[in-house]
Formats: C-alpha cells, sequence, structure tokens
C-alpha cells in the first residue's frame, strides 16, 4: 500500500459553478503533504468531501486501498480523520478539558452517562505538559485568546487518534515559538505514521515541514512534488499562474511630519506606558508574541476602551477619545484583528458594510443617498478588487480574502488620515496578501499613517518602515528598516520579567 | 434575489411567507364565500389587524436590534386607564389623551431602554420586570376596575372611516410607512440593523449603541402607548386587564412577517403580512365556529412553522 | 457596581407589582383600596374595640366585582367592631393555601374565604378550623364544604338560569344565540354554563350557534363578536358570563348597527354594566348580590365569633336589572363608592 489516503478524480459543482474538476490527491501515512492554492482554489471544498460535509459527484476515496463512503463529520472522525478548522470550533462556555473531549467524554459509568471529569481534567493535563502548552485545562475558552484557543483546537485532533489530521491555517493566530511547538508534535505524528493535510499560505512553513506538495488553482490539479524539488517562486507560480517577483512589494517611503504622538498610555496591566510618535507616509510595525498587548494598545487608542493613564496628540494637539466615534471623528481607522466578530455585519450585503463607518456623510438630513452609496461601494469593489457578483450580496458569502477588503474599504471611506491594522492578512491567499500590501504602500505614499501589528515576521519586515517591538504590554525596543532582523525582533519580543528593555 | 450567475431564485425566507398568506386567504374564501369574503368582513380584518399591526411595529424595531419587549401588553393597560381619565373630561380636546397615551408608553419605553443600555442587563429581564410591574401600576391607577364614561370625541378616534377605510386601518398604513422608511432609508434604521447584525462591529464602527438602544425601546413604548390609547377608544373604557398577552401576539406577527429573533435581518414589509396573517386566522376561524383554544395552537404551529424557515435560510446563508 | 443596582431597582420594580401578592410575612399589609380608606372611619366610630380579627381572602382584586365584594366585607366587619385583614392571592390557588396558613399562624379569629380553587384550598381550611378559626366560604363552594363553617354565596348555576330565562322571555324563545364564556373550566364558568344549558333545554327552537371564551376581557369579546356578526347568521342574542365581556359585545353590536335587533345580556351588575343597561346598550344584567354576599359573610363569621348559630349555606338573590331597575342600583353602588 504506497498511499493511505487516495481521493481520486474528485469532481464537485454547486448551482453553475464547477468547484473542482478531476482533483486527485495521495497521501502517504507519516508524511505531511501540504495542500495549496489561492482562496478560491477548491482545497477547503476538496477537505469538506473528505471530511464528510459534502458528497462529491463524482470519483471515489480509498484508505488503505479500499473505497469507502464517508457519510458525515461523525463518520469521517471514525474512520480516523479529523479536523482542525481555521475559524476555531470552540463552545466558549465549556473549559479547555471539555472542549478537547467533546463528542467523546470519558465515562465512569457507561449506564449512567456519567462523564469521568477527573480522567478528562488528568489526559488534558497530560498532553498540555507534552505540548508544553501553559494553559489549565479548566479555563473557560472565553478567557482564552486567540492563539490559545487554537493551541486547544490542535489538542483536540492530536488526541482523537486520528490517521490524518488536516490541519487548516494553524498557525495563523500563533506566534513563532508556539508554532515550533507545533512542528515538534508532527513530528512525533509522522512518527507514529499518521498523515496530515497541512493547509496553509506561510511559505516558509510549508518549505519547512512538508514532504509533499499539492497544488490547486481554479479548481483543477497543478502539480504534485516532493517539497525538496520546487522553490519559492516557482510554487507561487504554479498557485498564481503568473510571475510574482516580490512577496512583499516596498517601495522607498519618505515620511513627513509628526502626525500623532502617543505618550505613556496605559489600561491597566494590558497597556503599560506606551509612548511612541507616528509620522505621515510612514509605515510603523508592531511586533511581538501573543499577548504582548499590540491589539490592547490599538484598542486603547482607538477608544473602544477606556485608557487608565497617559494622553495622545494629534498634529500637537491634545485630543480626548472615549468611543471610536471619537477616533473616527479624529480620522483614526482601525481594522480589528477578528474580522467576523467586530470587523463584518455578516447579516448584511457588501454595501451596507462598506458605508457602515461613513453613513452620516452619505446622508442628508438622516435620509441616506442610496445612488451616492451604490456608487461609493463599486468603487471600492473596483479599487481594492473584491472579487463580489454584486454590491448587493450577502457579506457573509466572500472568501476571507475578500471579506477582509470589503473592512478595509469600509474604513477608506470614512477617510482616516492614521490607519491601524491589526493581522489584516490573516487567513488570506497570497494574491489578495499582495493586493493589500500594494495598498499600504499606496495609503503611506498618500501621506497616510499607517500602523501595522502582525505575528507574520517576513510580513511586518517586509512592510514597515520601523519596528516597535512589545512584551507584556510594554515597548521592549524601536528597530529602524536596515536593523530589521528576526533574531532581533524576537530578543525583545521574549524579555524575560525583570529584564530591561533596550 | 440574485444568485451567482445572475440569475433570480425565490428567497423563501422573504416570500414563503406572502405564498402562505394567500394561500390561507384563498382556502377561507372557498370554503366560506358568504361569510369569509364579504367585503364588510374584509374590512373588519384590516381593523382588527390594525392594533396588533401598530403594536408590531414597535416589537420589529427592538426585535432588529436584537432585543425583545414582553411589556408591550401591560404598557397597553396603563397607557389606556391614563388616557381614558383624560377622556373622561367633556370639552378637553381630544389631542390631550392621546398625548398623554403616547407619553407613558415613552417612559415605560425608556425604562427598558435604560435597563438594557446603560445597566447591561438582558432585555428579556427588564422587561419581564416591567411587564409584571406596568400591570400593577394599571391596577393600582385605575382601582381595580375600567374607567368608563368617555367622551364622543374620544370614541370617535377609532369609529369613524376615510373612503371606506376604518380610521384604525389608516392609523396602521400610515405608521407601518414611516417604519418602513426609518428602517429603510435612514441612518437611523441602518444602525438599528447594524446592532442587531454585530454589536461589537456597530461599536468599531463609530456607532453609539447605547443611546441607539434607549432609542429603540422608547420608540417601541410609545407605539404600545399608541395601541393602548386605540385600544380605550375602541372599547370605550381604560381597562387595567387590557392588553393581556398582546406583545405575544406582535412577536409573533414580527417573526412571522420574516425577522430573525437573533436581530439584523428581515424585511418591514413582512411584519404587515405577519399582522395580516394572524387577523385572518383568528376571524376565519370565529367565522367558522372554532374556539379560541383552538387558534392558539394554530398560531402555535405556524409561529413555529415560521421560525424554523428562518432558520433554515439562515443556515443556507452560511 | 452598576449592575449591582440596576438588580434592586428591578427587583424594587417587581415587588411593587405583585405588591397585591401578600406572600410573605413582612408583606402581610391590607391592600389599600378607596373603599378601605372610607371604611376606615365608619369601622372606629361604630361598636366596641374588639381585639378579634377577620381576614378576608380574594382570588384577586382586578375588577369590579371583587372591589365591591371586599368592600362591603370590610365595611361590615368594621361595622361590627372587628379588626380587618385582606389578601389578594393573584389567581393563585397556591398562594392562597399559604396565605391562609400564614394567616392562622399570625392568631387569626376568623377568615372569609373567596376560594381560587375548590380542591386546593381545602387542607387549609381543615388546618385552620383545627386552630378553632371561623371559617366562611363566599361565592364559590369549595369541594368539601363541611370542611368549613358555612357558605354564603350565589349558585352560578342559578345565576346562569335566571338569565337564560330572560333572554328566552325576551327573544320569544326562538332565535340564534351565541355565548360569550369565561376561562374555559374556571367554576364561574362551567356553574354558569349548565345554567344556560338548563333552560337552552326547554327551547327547541333556539340554537347556540356560536359559543366561545373571550377570558372575561372586553377587547377580546369585542373581536369575537364583530366576526360573528360577520358570518351571516343573525343573531338574536348575545349572552356573555360577565359584564366585561358584554360591554365588548355591545360595542360590536352597535358598530354593526344592530342595536335593538341582537340583544345583549351580561352578568354581575357592575356599576358599568348598568350604566349601559341603562343607555340602551346591554338589555339586562343579573347581579349575584354582590353587595349582600359581602354584608352576610361578614355578619356570618362575626357571629360565629360571638358563638351565635349560624346557617350552613346562605344563597343570595341574584336580580335581573334591566331599564327599570338599573338607576337605582346604580345610585347605591355610587353612594358606597
Amino acid at each position: 500500500m504506497e498511499y493511505f489516503l487516495e481521493m481520486k478524480n474528485i469532481t464537485k459543482s454547486f448551482p453553475g459553478v464547477k468547484v473542482l474538476d478531476d482533483v486527485t490527491l495521495r497521501v502517504r501515512a507519516g508524511e505531511v503533504h501540504a495542500l495549496m492554492g489561492e482562496n478560491g482554489a477548491g482545497k477547503s471544498t476538496l477537505m469538506k468531501i473528505l471530511m464528510g460535509i459534502y458528497k462529491a459527484d463524482e470519483g471515489s476515496i480509498l484508505i488503505n486501498g479500499s473505497p469507502v463512503t464517508i457519510q458525515n463529520p461523525r463518520d469521517a472522525m471514525g474512520k480516523g480523520i479529523s479536523m482542525m478548522h481555521q475559524e476555531l470550533n470552540t463552545v466558549l462556555d465549556m473549559d479547555a478539558a471539555e472542549n478537547i473531549f467533546i463528542g467523546r467524554e470519558p465515562q465512569k459509568s457507561k449506564l449512567l452517562n456519567l462523564i469521568d471529569r477527573e480522567k478528562m481534567l488528568e489526559d488534558t493535563h497530560k498532553y498540555f505538559k507534552e505540548l508544553e502548552i501553559g494553559i489549565d485545562p479548566k479555563a473557560p475558552m472565553r478567557s482564552l485568546s486567540v492563539a490559545q484557543m487554537q493551541l486547544v483546537e490542535i489538542v483536540k485532533a492530536i488526541s482523537a487518534d486520528s490517521k490524518i489530521i488536516v490541519m487548516d491555517e494553524p498557525t495563523s493566530a500563533i506566534t513563532e515559538k508556539e508554532a515550533v511547538i507545533l512542528f515538534r508534535q508532527i513530528e512525533r505524528l509522522k512518527k507514529q505514521g499518521v498523515a496530515i493535510i497541512y493547509i496553509s499560505h506561510k511559505m516558509d512553513e510549508i518549505f519547512k515541514i512538508s514532504d509533499t506538495i499539492t497544488v490547486l488553482r481554479d479548481g483543477r490539479l497543478i502539480c504534485t512534488k516532493p517539497a525538496c524539488e520546487l522553490t519559492d517562486n516557482e510554487l507561487i507560480r504554479f498557485m498564481v499562474g503568473r510571475e510574482i517577483t516580490e512577496i512583499y512589494p516596498k517601495e522607498e517611503s519618505s515620511p513627513g511630519q509628526v502626525i500623532m504622538e502617543v505618550k505613556n498610555i496605559s489600561r491597566g496591566r494590558l497597556v503599560k506606558d506606551v509612548s511612541f510618535r507616528l509620522r505621515a507616509g510612514e509605515v510603523l510595525g508592531i511586533a511581538g508574541l501573543v499577548g504582548a498587548g499590540r491589539s490592547e494598545l490599538a484598542e486603547t487608542i482607538f477608544g473602544l476602551y477606556p485608557k487608565t493613564g497617559g494622553e495622545i496628540l494629534l498634529d500637537g494637539k491634545k485630543i480626548n477619545i472615549k468611543h471610536p466615534r471619537d477616533a473616527i471623528e479624529h480620522k483614526i481607522a482601525l481594522i480589528t484583528e477578528d474580522r467576523k466578530l467586530t470587523g463584518l455585519n455578516l447579516s448584511a450585503n457588501v454595501k451596507e458594510n462598506i458605508s457602515l463607518a461613513a453613513l452620516s456623510s452619505l446622508a442628508k438630513f438622516g435620509v441616506i443617498d442610496q445612488k451616492q452609496e451604490s456608487a461609493a461601494a463599486n468603487r471600492y469593489i473596483k479599487e481594492l478588487g473584491i472579487k463580489t457578483p454584486s454590491e448587493n450580496t450577502a457579506v457573509n458569502k466572500l472568501s476571507g480574502g475578500n471579506q477582509q477588503k470589503v473592512v478595509l474599504a469600509k474604513w477608506l471611506l470614512a477617510d482616516p488620515s492614521i490607519i491601524i491594522l491589526d493581522e489584516p492578512t490573516r487567513g488570506i491567499d497570497v494574491g489578495s496578501k499582495r493586493d493589500i500590501y500594494l495598498l499600504i504602500n499606496g495609503l503611506a505614499k498618500q501621506g497616510k499613517a499607517i500602523i501595522l501589528i502582525s505575528s507574520e515576521m517576513p510580513e511586518v519586515m517586509g512592510i514597515s518602515d520601523r519596528i516597535l517591538v512589545m512584551c507584556e504590554g510594554m515597548v521592549t525596543g524601536e528597530i529602524s528598516r536596515r536593523d530589521f532582523s528576526q533574531e532581533l525582533i524576537m530578543k525583545y519580543a521574549s524579555l524575560r520579567k525583570g529584564e530591561q528593555p533596550a | 434575489m440574485i444568485n451567482k450567475n445572475g440569475k433570480r431564485i425565490i428567497n423563501y425566507r422573504e416570500f414563503g411567507i406572502f405564498i402562505a398568506f394567500f394561500a390561507l386567504v384563498i382556502i377561507l374564501m372557498i370554503i366560506s364565500p358568504n361569510a369569509f369574503a364579504r367585503p364588510r368582513n374584509l374590512i373588519n380584518i384590516l381593523k382588527q389587524a390594525s392594533i396588533n399591526g401598530i403594536l408590531s411595529c414597535g416589537m420589529m424595531f427592538v426585535i432588529i436590534s436584537g432585543g425583545i419587549d414582553l411589556s408591550a401588553g401591560s404598557t397597553i393597560a396603563l397607557s389606556g386607564v391614563v388616557a381614558a381619565y383624560c377622556a373622561q373630561v367633556q370639552g378637553l380636546p381630544v389631542i390631550v389623551p392621546v398625548l398623554a397615551a403616547i407619553a407613558v408608553g415613552a417612559i415605560v419605553g425608556a425604562v427598558n431602554g435604560f435597563g438594557v443600555a446603560y445597566a447591561g442587563l438582558p432585555p428579556f429581564i427588564i422587561t419581564l420586570a416591567t411587564m409584571t410591574a406596568i400591570r400593577g401600576l394599571a391596577l393600582i391607577v385605575s382601582g381595580g376596575s375600567p374607567v368608563y364614561g368617555l367622551t364622543k370625541e374620544f370614541e370617535e378616534l377609532t369609529n369613524t372611516f376615510i373612503s371606506g377605510f376604518p380610521v384604525l386601518a389608516v392609523y396602521f398604513i400610515i405608521i407601518v410607512l414611516i417604519s418602513g422608511f426609518i428602517l429603510t432609508k435612514t441612518v437611523f434604521g441602518r444602525r438599528i440593523y447594524a446592532i442587531g447584525g454585530s454589536e461589537l462591529t456597530a461599536k468599531v464602527s463609530g456607532i453609539n449603541v447605547k443611546r441607539m438602544k434607549l432609542l429603540v425601546y422608547t420608540i417601541c413604548g410609545s407605539l404600545a402607548g399608541i395601541a393602548g390609547l386605540l385600544v380605550a377608544s375602541r372599547t370605550v373604557q381604560g381597562s387595567p386587564t387590557a392588553g393581556d398577552g398582546y406583545e405575544m401576539d406582535a412577536i409573533a406577527a414580527v417573526v412571522i412577517g420574516g425577522i430573525s429573533m437573533s436581530g439584523g435581518y428581515g424585511k418591514w414589509y413582512g411584519t404587515i403580512v405577519g399582522a395580516l396573517l394572524l387577523a385572518v386566522i383568528s376571524n376565519g376561524l370565529d367565522i367558522l365556529g372554532v374556539s379560541s383554544n383552538y387558534q392558539k395552537i394554530i398560531k402555535g404551529v405556524i409561529i413555529a412553522a415560521a421560525v424554523y424557515t428562518d432558520l433554515r435560510g439562515k443556515a443556507k446563508q452560511e | 457596581m452598576k449592575k449591582v443596582l440596576a438588580l434592586l431597582v428591578i427587583m424594587a420594580l417587581t415587588i411593587t407589582g405583585c405588591g397585591s401578592d401578600t406572600n410573605t410575612p413582612s408583606a402581610s399589609q391590607p391592600a389599600e383600596t378607596a373603599q378601605e380608606a372610607a371604611g376606615n372611619e365608619t369601622g372606629e366610630a361604630a361598636g366596641d374595640a374588639s381585639d378579634k380579627t377577620i381576614a378576608l381572602f380574594m382570588t384577586h382584586m382586578s375588577n369590579e366585582f371583587t372591589i365591591t365584594l371586599s368592600g362591603s366585607v370590610e365595611a361590615q366587619v368594621k361595622a361590627r367592631g372587628y379588626n380587618y385583614n385582606v389578601y389578594d392571592a393573584n389567581q393563585d390557588a397556591a398562594a392562597q393555601a399559604d396565605q391562609i396558613e400564614q394567616a392562622v399562624t399570625l392568631g387569626v379569629d376568623g377568615i372569609i374565604i373567596e376560594p381560587v380553587s375548590v380542591d386546593g384550598i381545602v387542607p387549609a381550611v381543615r388546618a385552620a378550623k383545627a386552630e378553632g378559626v371561623a371559617v366562611v366560604i363566599v361565592n364559590q363552594r369549595i369541594s368539601d364544604p363541611s370542611a368549613a363553617d358555612c357558605y354564603i354565596g350565589a349558585d352560578a348555576a342559578t345565576t346562569g338560569e335566571i338569565l337564560m330565562r330572560k333572554v328566552m322571555e325576551d327573544i320569544g324563545g326562538q332565535g340564534n344565540v351565541a355565548l360569550l364564556l369565561g376561562p374555559m373550566g374556571s367554576d364561574g364558568q362551567v356553574g354558569r354554563s349548565q345554567g344556560f344549558a338548563n333552560i337552552l333545554a326547554d327551547y327547541p327552537d333556539v340554537e347556540v350557534v356560536f359559543e366561545d371564551s373571550a377570558d372575561w376581557q372586553t377587547e377580546p369579546a369585542l373581536t369575537i363578536t364583530e366576526n360573528w356578526l360577520n358570518a351571516g347568521k343573525d343573531l338574536a342574542a348575545i349572552v356573555s358570563q360577565n359584564d366585561g365581556m358584554a360591554i365588548g359585545a355591545a360595542k360590536a353590536v352597535a358598530d354593526a348597527q344592530l342595536v335593538g335587533e341582537t340583544l345583549v345580556y351580561g352578568i354581575d351588575a357592575t356599576s358599568e354594566g348598568l350604566q349601559a343597561v341603562l343607555d340602551g346598550k346591554l338589555a339586562a344584567s343579573v347581579s349575584q348580590g354582590t353587595e349582600d354576599q359581602g354584608r352576610l359573610s361578614a355578619d356570618a363569621c362575626a357571629d360565629l365569633l360571638e358563638g351565635k348559630a349560624v346557617a350552613e349555606e346562605t344563597i343570595v338573590d341574584n336580580v335581573v336589572y334591566t331599564k327599570d331597575n338599573a338607576q337605582e342600583a346604580l345610585d347605591a353602588i355610587k353612594a358606597n363608592g
């Protein structure tokens, strides 16, 4: 048996659209098989068929040489296939241990259906220890950060004793340090003969850990090759169908005057005495580990939460921001970390989302000028290259990259001078990422000031003019572009308690 | 309504209710051509749908914003009693009881709104409390029995016709059109949908969520005040026990009309169909001699069906 | 902190709302009514001061019938020189049983009960008797009358019969009638319906074409009647089990311009009902001797406490009020109120 899993000649259509066209995927036991492609290439549909969420129109699935039919996700799990989703599948009101064992809780007595809570906690504790995850098994999910929730998701998939684990963007919300832990665990799984299908847009990761790479484009299989036989550029060319000479297009910038000065801003224990200056036309990157307080800093500046100390000066004048409304009036924009929760109204359409922060400017006497609104929406759909059937399409139908562009459009319409971006390219395909980088460059050129919070080191180094590093709520270092290096950033980002920042 | 390929597809979530409504009307017309289908009866249905319809408009605002108001029925009683006291005074212009009723409703609504927006209480809880308290207040203020002996002008508020249409229906149509306009065409309305769709996103986008919620509940209370006024005029008495359970019919009309209970979704004209549908059911079943207990069962089934359709439509969209 | 304050506000509101529901020891204060304020003066002036207390337990205090009943009990209790307490069970049988037990524990001497449920309060009654408390049942019999000392009330079936006889007289014993009932299964509804049925059995030319409950409420009655009137069956009479619903039905009849063709009848003879009779909206309303029930039950309770003999059962007369005699009754109510 050369291959553990074979998905042969899979074809799947939805009304009017062929999503997968004769795609074949072969995965060996104990290998890490990367599945790559732009958003819309068909990766998630293929995985959903594997998980039993969809049924293929044509084609077959074989496990260990025998054909199988997968009825539903439960059936898939029963056959040893499990998936770690990009959109976290956690139950917020339960604690970590309960989430890990959900649906297969260890039982004290089969008859009475009593859950053996001690065993559950014990097992969870064991896994956490092995993986060096410092989370309390009893911690309610709600209290965990996005990154911590992801780690719990990882443990869930690992503990279900699966033979194939599909990992969908597993490191999108965790830092390099935590990713290393994951990769170590993946190594261990490989040795046990577990096959891993790894979906990610982070190229350096892909090349670091995968054995084989399969590329899909527009629903078709483009190639399947051993990772060692591919280069960066070749891979991108396969994915996108054209040369992309630079992943991070960066132009020379000439930052102008100081537009904002943040002085000794504090917010309880989350943000401690942060000060910095921001110039028009510059891109200021903020790097750091998860929990460093970067998002919290952004939220405080934007007025989402009240500050407990310090002041903000705009063009030299002190301003008082108590609510996002005030920030918007001062021409500040915040693209938040979690677009689904705080960036988009998923019950509304593209146009309604784009106009949301600038409604009063599109209205006369409180009545919305529908024509103006439509025109504005269409302008941004064109300018940002948002792929959508129309401005009236429900925004929840768009892919992640296009959704993010809608969020950007909303803020651009509000005509900000300062734009704060918190993880703007998380979970987005290469093509859209590049669009966003180009956009950032363009905005900086127009004289806007940009703050870019990112956990992806290559990204923050590729786009920023200067980087602030934060650790445990404080700014621990400032690095200018010519001194950029991953080691330097990591050093500042992981200053131990008690150590003095440079 | 236009899918990926640009083809028009029927959105069951939005139009299912219209289909159900017309089907029901046609069935009843066939079963009872001499009674149900008579013009005077159809006008009666319009009249009977109006009070619930007006209440439903207020409820619609609240539900779209992601909340609920259980106190609307009690507000009907209190505002009706207060209006009736004013209407007992001969010679007092009829505008006085009208304004009094609206004011009472607005105050109750503001109390609810304050509780939800500024004290952070779940709407279900605070409006449950006001529902009980305001009912008690109505009994106290009225001394336990209906306030009667009201002026003719007050009775005329609901007893006249405008070019063949009962004036109650005219009030309903005006209020529902204004509500629809606010919800679809104004910044205020758009913000209500935004809050219901994603409160956090609305806040981040600069919307003053607290103030909006206070306004929304005040609007609902004011419309309940108007409904109370109309009930008092229609029965020519201010009864402290009036409106008992009316908030349920209003919620039913809104839900049947396709407004999602989770907020942020739904078309205003659905509420018209919801209110008419409920009135048609009562009217048709009364004429056929079916006891009101069976009517309750049937209403319950329809509400469940409406919520089910809403949830399935929602799941399909995701 | 804000949340705590808010919760306190909620609790305060809820307690106000349930203010008439006097369950807890600390809240067992007499409910304030307008009549009580007036009654206070007459009570203190007449009779010897007595240390004994008579308590009244009402099903609810939210319509004129109950208010009139409790008002006349109170006036007579005080006139006889006793202390007076009243409890409102808000239509909850369990709550009423609790209230009775609690009052007995607090040392009440005599109790007058308007029962929420015929079975539900029997244990509480027995317990009260065991403590030597005098027990009078008013308006509605309990399932074990021997548990109490006596019963005073109107007979629901008799009330129904008397009204239906008047209706038959007025419509000449033939035609279609519609019945508006109280909440299905409630004792008022069951008894009165039985009375209606007893009389209707003798009139084969009268057909009951519609029968439905409007829960004692005016607006629902209006809506139902509106619909009935549109069903194309000419109605000779609409007979309602209380005045509240009758008033609603009368409005519908007036709107449909059928006054005089479709006659409307009610029960209770409340002031509103009597006014409607005088105005020609209702053809008649039958009283259940509300005032008398109250007075006689207070007297019976006082008599028991003074060691006098009391009849086991006293049925109060129903009176049919029409345009001819409604005025005096109305004046009487207004004088007392």
